[in-house]
């Protein structure tokens, strides 16, 4: 009789923890949804962008559960490091330093840089030019690393979000924004608040300063190789059926 | 563990804590000289008076810091009129934005403090000073100025902790004090743990001060309150 208990309890016991080895495992990913055209929210409250869709299309293609939620900029890669978070797709470069906390998947895009400031106001984008000037940019993102190292003389005012360095360049409490040039020229040029600005300075890109990284990919907990090789595999069928190219051009134009 | 973090960036937090001291004690400084006052108009016998200050101090009671200061940071720079304004220079600036929400917020709870003590002093003192034909001014001074205040103490010592733990809200509107501090260092290095509790330590050990300096400041003014012993 006791032996019987027993198995039936190590039956149960074994159940109970198997079993979510088996189901499909639900796949967390967060996005700091302040950066449109990439990743924001909408009016309903639904997570929306060019990074939210190549995951939707990476996740069908891999067959993940994935389940993509908003989440605080400044909690993001601590979050993914603890494992609270699977993976993260929010525009992220690929640099050295982030490399020793997470792993990467293969890259998906090669973004420019741009600065921009109000229409005519003459700024040399140099070190020497922006001497003076306050430049506005997120936090933590390579448009500070870049700033940071090579604009010293430059007040530079860091942000929480994406989108709040825009709002003091609109209301003239900045002069410049580094920002991801699609950002800039969709989420702000295009809008109301940014027809007196313009792009200004030369277009970069990982090439010409090692803090803009080699390129967007999506991030991926270091111990967690099986996902990483998913979501790899995913992410070549999007690039190969062209759904990659077709994303670029619904968002970017060509 | 990652302590080395901490330990390199220990220039950063001292400029930090510099300015959470300079943020909690300059809107409290500033906010005591106006509440004292507002105190004696709250309880005045003007209901014009009376009303307009209650006004005042359930409005920025009423509403959440944060949104106060994301209102006077964001909000009003958003209006041309303002921006093209003589207070502009002022205006934009961060520090003065802070300052400004966080003495409006800290003054309406100190005036509510006082005029809650000052109701509250026995009528058996104001009638002595006017037995002893003090004039109305220096009844106010010599009388109900630190009646009140003494009454105060431990309440408006709460006021000065919440103050001083209220100042990381600064951090959103790109100040970098303790918290902004820790936030950065947070998204630089990717570590959470370490950077939090180092500021935790501070906000603690600041506090300890002011609640010390409290108790001595209460057995010194406010002892004649205590309850006696036999």
């Amino acid at each position: 009789m006791r032996i019987l208990i027993n198995s039936a309890c190590a039956l149960v016991l074994a159940t109970t923890f198997l079993t979510p080895a088996f189901a499909a495992e639900k796949v967390t990913i967060a996005t700091d949804a302040t950066f449109p055209p990439f990743e924001s929210i909408d009016s309903n409250g639904k997570l929306i962008g060019f990074d939210i869709e190549l995951m939707e299309a990476i996740c069908k293609e891999a067959e993940l559960d994935c389940n993509i939620i908003g989440a605080a900029w400044d909690g993001m890669f601590p979050s993914l490091i603890e494992g609270k978070y699977d993976a993260l797709i929010s525009q992220l470069t690929v640099t050295d330093k982030r490399r020793q906390v997470v792993a990467f998947s293969d890259i998906y895009d090669h973004p420019i840089f741009r600065f921009t400031a109000k229409k005519g106001a003459g700024i040399t984008i140099s070190p020497e030019g922006v001497a003076g000037k306050t430049i506005a940019v997120q936090t933590g993102t390579p448009m500070d690393a870049y700033v940071t190292a090579h604009m010293p003389n430059a007040t530079i005012k860091r942000y929480d979000s994406g989108s709040a360095p825009f709002l003091d360049l609109a209301n003239g409490r900045a002069d410049l924004v580094l920002g991801y040039q699609a950002q800039i020229v969709h989420s702000f040029l295009q809008k109301e608040d940014g027809k007196d600005f313009e792009l200004t300075g030369p277009e970069m890109t990982g090439k010409d300063a090692k803090e803009f990284g080699e390129g967007v990919a999506i991030a991926i907990g270091k111990k967690n190789t099986k996902l990483l090789e998913d979501v790899n595999a995913g992410l070549a069928k999007v690039r190969d059926n062209g759904t990659l190219k077709a994303l670029m051009t619904k968002y970017f134009g060509e | 563990m990652n302590w080395n973090v901490i330990a390199e960036n220990a220039p950063l937090y001292l400029a930090g804590t510099k300015l959470t001291l300079f943020l909690a004690f300059t809107s409290l400084a500033i906010s005591f000289l106006l509440a004292v006052p507002l105190a004696f108009l709250r309880n005045n016998e003007r209901p014009g008076l009376r009303y307009a200050v209650s006004a005042y101090t359930l409005l920025f009671r009423g509403t959440p810091l944060l949104v106060q200061l994301f209102l006077i940071y964001f909000g009003l720079a958003q209006f041309g009129l303002i921006r093209q304004s003589f207070i502009w220079p002022w205006l934009s600036s961060p520090l003065v934005c802070v300052l400004v929400a966080f003495v409006m917020n800290t003054t309406a709870y100190s005036t509510e403090i006082f005029a809650g003590a000052l109701r509250s002093i026995p009528v058996g003192e104001l009638e002595a000073a006017r037995a002893y034909g003090l004039p109305k001014r220096k009844q106010a001074t010599r009388i109900l100025v630190p009646a009140m205040l003494t009454r105060s103490l431990p309440l408006y010592g709460n006021e000065m902790i919440m103050m001083l733990h209220a100042t990381s809200l600064a951090s959103t509107v790109t100040l970098l004090e303790t918290t902004g501090v820790a936030r950065r260092i947070t998204l630089d290095n990717y570590i959470q743990f370490e950077p939090y509790v180092t500021a935790a330590g501070i906000y603690l050990s600041i506090t300890f001060v002011i609640i010390t300096a409290f108790q001595i400041v209460q057995r010194r003014f406010a002892g004649y309150l205590e309850p006696r012993s036999a």
